[in-house]
């Protein structure tokens, strides 16, 4: 790994994918640095406009991670995410932002491996595309 | 309201070396010291220590700090401990953030540079968050006094029973048609070699006749809804087809029954009727039929149970049922199930017939089971020499990594037994001898003197290829006597097989259901290792038995009293206090559209048709933050996670 | 009782050159137990290796026991810590390569290596004489696939007779194959496992150049030797080389109903797995469904068979080693395809004919079994 590192801000549902990061933690799996992990209580109160307003403030990746689907704690608040996260990449395209920097992940509370390896995944794919265009452009 | 000037008081804990050792904890600290409203920065070896608390008490009173922020643990760790402490300065707990430096960064970062860097970002996300904290009421809910226990081993048993002592009611669900567990099955126990009979029948018994336990055999948990203190969940109870009130237990109808089935409590080695009890002594003594054993369920006709029933108790029409409990705690007691050796091939289970895993020679030697007691081949003849393998399927990477803890004892105990039932000479095949437990390294060295021949080396193989005429007809166990250097082929009649324990059929199912996670080999994992080890990440669920991990049977009740105080002193409470973070909507933006209605996925905003406007029922809302990231008018906020401290701590973590 | 102490410097020299799992051994003595040399007269432990290696005590290097091992594999398929002990193998003897002290046999093999290429002391510009009436096409980018002929195909006489019978087949089917010429060079599986790293380094290094330059995309070995560790071993996680036993051509090939066996073979066959083939790289069934696939051909499994085959005693470079006559597990394993009651004992690699041609021969069952590479068989059920 070299040069700079990215601004990755991540979106975790309290029950399983935060969850599941504390368990990678405890498991004390190494994964890339570039992460920032925001608390939420469900991956259903990720808002579109939280999303691409971490793009436009110049956010190299957005992750929203959620329980499996039919996992959610609250019933079936993933499947509202789902279609939330779908909404954000098409305005995030419309506005010309790149889509792929958005990612959203179904990891559960056991699962802190996945956890690393969707961060390593991530954070490789977010590494190839480079900087984020945003801070140049000065988008307002 | 007028707004004070936020005073921050920030805290980066050391933890030890956990975080210190990666993290320079100074530097963020003198980092968070220049941030905006920050009035003190300072760091601490263990903030979650009582001297560590005091600090932040401490200085909210002196230095007049109005916000604080930890950066430690996790906050499903430590959240309610700062809060406490802020609650008990005078401080509104809501007035605090905390900062993951510890699961999220020291433990999973490589470079110490990069997660010094990372914890700044992480603190500085928390400090702009908690600027915009208000100050909240946490509610209060009653609980529901009732207990549900789920699993009938002797974890859920003893559980039960200390909670039904008590004085509250215990529903104990338990999949089998009789209670008892793993530990039913058994002859003696370790070390003290009491007979498992003597000593879980009276248990069994007092649980089936309390008042205050409603036992639901041959049932199953399908599903929990709910939270802390007011759970919701319903309960499939299986058709038994007899009738349990009017059922004496006489045990006429197993006599007549004119059809055979393999008996899954004796491991298959021996034979049972299609309507059974798994064995004499169980609790209930209602047995069942086995509708797929039953000639009349398959043919249409036979009802031989039915026509010497005198007490008129089958009945052939009866249907599932599912019924609801209302209860305010849940223990889960759903213990094990053993290592199938079939998958090892080198042990030749399956291949000879006189190879047993040890559950099956627990029924060998069990007087109630297949030969009464006796230890015998399977043709009759008494073992001059026996065998027993230990850590089958246990710390083998291959299998499961872990030891499962109770095999080196419970091989001991073989050992003995058939040293003392059959004068046979017994050749203990193990890796390293585990046993670390009142009497037990005693128990070990009383057996060494019985004449057992301890031998240290992993099998290689179990064959009945001869080579020499001592050989002939007998199994050849292969293994390295590591401490004399020198290959043996043993000669033996039978072998036994400690098989490790893995964690229960359906153990994934009932995780998912109340909400609880299993570690990387399908245990259920605990709050704390160490300091909560019966509580879960879910409040309101406890955990007993072998369901977290292998345990012997001392360790098995004590964790099980643990659960039941546990659940005893939350229902004891009364009341409990639940989240104050859930939605409100803001009437003067709400545009009446009824969406967030829609959505809901508990029905806890209605719509009011005089006002145009939609209201949170805040008694039932979740604060799952649903209908926030909907509503098109942004009218909808949630206390504690608006949209307002999200995207603060956002803009923190990203500067 | 000698008094000792640790030499914790040879444990971290170890470690550092490739047998990182040392430490992790419980010494739980599977390994010994469950090693094929358990069923010859020899003093050969693993466990005891690895424990005086830990400690850095001295007996680790000696001849009888560090070369013992033919990296069969089966230690390392058991281990129940997964500890890579034929790494640790391989990084023992390394060390010992540096000082020099390796055994004089193998000592010959590492210098014809550096020489000519092979490990046979013989000569790199007859390296193709094998084909002689042949005319194997030579490779030049424009075939699809690039054959590589095992150095011990090459040269040894027996051995020959695989590489040409895959000529005979592919032609046949009319799949388009060449091969490089006398620039080839070994693939240096066995090499490494001497304890040869640079040797194997340079051996790669130089074969991965010559495929690169004549546009390699495809390659299919004789050995299984060579398969495993142009697969597994050699550097470039993506390589756009892509590699195949030919076992596995040949039955894709059946499969697709391009091969057809119509010349009745009546026996009873028996089939070996070589450990390289099975154990190290999991190729269990291809050899199996082109025998079974033979008209009359009556399969028979032996006692050890596909994960518990019996090593032939090959591997490890011990082909280069003189095996007492009573060590040889090879000879067992004559005798294993005789109990099974097979007249013709299979297997799929020049090492695994070596050796069983040998003790075919020295336990005087000539008469009673034949030793047949299943490329043999396939040409003859071919007709060709
Ligand atoms: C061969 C062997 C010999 C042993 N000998 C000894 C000994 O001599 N001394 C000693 O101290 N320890 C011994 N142990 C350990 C002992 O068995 C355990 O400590 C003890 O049985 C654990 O009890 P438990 O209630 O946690 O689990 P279990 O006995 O496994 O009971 C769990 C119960 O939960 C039920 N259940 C599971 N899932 C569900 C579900 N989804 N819904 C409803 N019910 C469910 C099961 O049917 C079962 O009745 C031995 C273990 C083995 C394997
Ligand atoms: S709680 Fe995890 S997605 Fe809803």
């Amino acid at each position: 790994m070299s040069g700079k590192r990215k601004k990755i801000v991540a979106f975790l549902c309290n029950w399983c994918t935060y969850t599941a990061a504390d368990l990678a933690g405890t498991s004390r799996l190494k994964y890339e640095p570039d992460i920032r992990i925001l608390r939420v209580m469900c991956s259903s109160r990720v808002d579109p406009v939280f999303i691409l307003k971490a793009l436009m403030d110049g956010a190299d990746g957005v992750l929203v991670g959620g329980c499996e689907l039919g996992d959610c704690h609250y019933q079936r608040g993933n499947y509202y995410a789902r279609r939330k996260v779908a909404v954000a990449k098409k305005i995030a395209a419309d506005m010309g932002l790149d889509p792929e920097r958005i990612r959203l992940s179904w990891i559960s509370a056991s699962d802190g491996p996945r956890f690393a390896e969707v961060v390593n995944e991530f954070t490789r794919e977010i590494e190839e595309k480079g900087d984020t265009p945003v801070k140049h452009e000065a988008y307002v | 309201m007028i707004r004070e000037i936020p005073r921050v008081g920030v805290y980066v804990c050391h933890c030890g070396a956990n975080i210190a050792a990666k993290v320079d904890v100074e530097e963020v600290a003198r980092f968070a010291s220049k941030l905006d409203f920050v009035e003190s920065a300072r760091d601490y070896k263990f903030m979650c220590s009582d001297p560590g608390q005091q600090l932040v008490v401490d200085d909210i009173r002196e230095k007049g700090l109005n916000r604080i922020v930890v950066a430690s643990c996790s906050p499903r760790m430590h959240e309610k401990t700062f809060r406490k402490a802020c609650q008990k300065a005078g401080l509104n707990p809501y007035y605090f953030q905390m900062a993951c430096i510890r699961e999220h960064d020291a433990w999973v970062t490589e470079d110490p540079g990069e997660a010094t860097d990372k914890a700044k970002e992480l603190v500085q996300g928390a400090v702009s968050r908690v600027l915009h904290h208000e100050s909240l009421v946490p509610r209060t809910v009653d609980i529901n006094p009732n207990v549900l226990v789920i699993g009938g081993g002797i974890a859920g048993m003893q559980a039960a029973l200390t909670i039904a002592d008590a004085g509250k009611t215990v529903y104990l669900v338990e999949r089998e048609p009789c209670i008892g567990g793993n530990m039913a099955k058994f002859d003696k126990t370790f070390p003290t070699l009491d007979c498992a009979a003597c000593i879980l029948t009276p248990k069994m018994v007092a649980v089936g006749q309390h008042e205050n336990i409603e036992l639901l055999t041959y049932s199953e948990v399908v599903d929990v809804e709910g939270f802390v203190g007011n759970f919701k969940a319903t309960v499939r109870k299986k058709p038994r087809y007899v009738d349990m009130d009017k059922c004496t237990g006489c045990g006429v109808c197993n006599e007549k029954c004119p059809a055979k089935a393999i008996s899954e409590f004796d491991q298959g080695l021996s034979k049972r009727k299609a309507i059974y009890s798994p064995f004499p002594q169980a609790v209930p003594n209602t047995p069942v039929i086995d509708r797929d054993m039953c000639i009349y369920f398959k043919k249409g006709k036979c009802r031989a149970c039915e026509k010497f029933c005198e007490a008129d108790a089958i009945d052939f029409d009866q249907q599932e049922e599912k019924i609801t409990l209302d209860v305010g705690a849940i223990i889960v007691a759903t213990g094990f199930k053993p290592f199938d050796p079939s998958v090892a091939e080198r042990y030749g289970y399956g291949k000879y017939p006189e190879v047993y895993t040890s559950l099956e020679f627990e029924r060998v030697n069990n007087a109630t089971g297949p030969t009464e007691g006796q230890i015998r081949l399977k043709d009759g003849r008494v073992p001059e020499t026996m065998a027993i393998i230990h850590c089958v399927g246990s710390r083998d990477k291959n299998h499961n990594a872990y030891c499962s803890r109770v095999c080196c004892m419970y091989s001991m105990k073989y050992a003995h037994l058939i040293r003392e039932k059959t004068g046979a000479n017994v050749y203990e095949f193990y890796i390293d001898i585990r046993s670390p437990g009142k009497g037990y390294e005693e128990f070990y060295n009383r057996v060494q003197s019985e004449g057992v021949q301890f031998i240290r080396g992993n099998v290689a193989g179990v064959t009945d290829k001869a080579i020499g005429e001592d050989e002939k007809g007998k199994l050849i166990v292969l293994a390295e006597d590591s401490l004399s250097g020198r290959f043996l082929r043993v000669p033996v009649d039978a072998v036994v097989l400690s098989v490790g324990l893995e964690a229960a059929e359906g153990a994934e199912a009932v995780a998912r259901m109340v909400g609880i996670s299993q570690d990387q080999d399908g245990w259920f994992n605990e709050l704390h290792p160490k300091l909560a080890p019966q509580a879960t990440p879910s409040d309101g669920i406890f955990l007993a038995g072998c369901c977290q991990g292998p345990k012997d049977i001392p360790d098995t009740v004590s964790t099980a009293n643990g659960a039941a105080a546990e659940a005893l002193s939350l229902i004891m409470r009364e009341k409990v206090e639940v989240e104050a973070a859930v939605s409100s909507i803001d009437a003067e933006r709400c545009m009446g559209c009824r969406q967030c209605e829609t959505i809901c996925m508990f029905d806890a905003i209605e719509y009011d048709s005089a006002l145009n406007v939609c209201v949170v029922n805040e008694a039932i809302c979740k604060g799952c933050g649903l209908c926030a990231s909907t509503c098109p008018n942004k009218a909808i906020g949630v206390r504690h996670f608006g949209n307002e401290q999200i995207l603060s701590e956002m803009e923190g973590v990203m500067l | 009782m000698e008094t000792c102490s640790p030499f914790i410097e040879v444990n971290e020299a170890i470690r550092e050159m490739g047998g990182e799992d040392l430490n992790n051994c419980m010494q739980c003595g599977l390994c010994t137990g469950s090693c094929p040399w358990r069923l010859v007269d020899g003093d050969f432990s693993v466990r005891q290796m690895i424990r005086l290696a830990q400690l850095g005590l001295e007996g680790y290097e000696s001849d009888d026991v560090l070369y013992g091992c033919t990296t069969c594999g089966v230690c390392v398929q058991r281990c129940p810590r997964e500890v890579a002990i034929i790494d640790i193998m391989r990084s023992v003897r390394s060390m010992i390569m540096e000082t020099g002290a390796i055994p004089k046999p193998l000592q010959a093999v590492v210098g014809s290596i550096h020489s000519n290429r092979n490990p046979w002391g013989e000569d790199a510009e007859k390296r193709v004489a094998w084909q002689k009436e042949l005319e194997v096409p030579v490779f030049d980018g424009t075939q699809e696939y690039f054959l590589f002929v095992c150095c011990t195909s090459a040269y040894d006489r027996r051995s020959q007779q695989i590489a040409r019978s895959m000529v005979k087949i592919l032609r046949a089917v009319g799949v388009s194959f060449g091969i490089i010429g006398n620039e080839e060079s070994c693939c240096g599986e066995s090499v490494r496992k001497i304890g040869a790293e640079e040797a194997f380094q340079t051996l790669a290094a130089k074969n991965l150049g010559l495929w690169g330059e004549k546009g390699v995309q495809k390659i299919i070995t004789t050995s299984p030797h060579c398969f495993y560790t142009i697969r597994e071993e050699y550097p470039g996680e993506d390589s756009p080389v892509q590699v195949q036993h030919y076992t596995q051509v040949l039955a894709s090939l059946l499969a697709e109903g391009r091969i057809a066996l119509e010349e009745p073979i009546e026996a009873m066959v028996t089939y070996h797995d070589p450990c390289y083939l099975g154990r190290h790289s999991g190729v269990y069934d291809p050899p199996r469904s082109l025998l079974t696939s033979i008209p009359g051909v009556e399969f028979v499994e032996m006692d050890r068979n596909r994960e518990n085959s019996l090593c032939c005693g090959g591997g490890g470079g011990r082909v280069w080693m003189e095996t007492k006559a009573e060590q040889r597990f090879s000879d067992l394993r004559i005798q294993e395809a005789l109990d099974a009651g097979a007249r013709i004992l299979a297997t799929a690699c020049p090492y695994c004919i070596t050796m069983l041609e040998d003790s075919r021969k020295t336990t005087g069952a000539e008469d009673k079994i034949e030793v047949l590479d299943v490329s043999e068989i396939v040409v003859r059920a071919m007709g060709l």
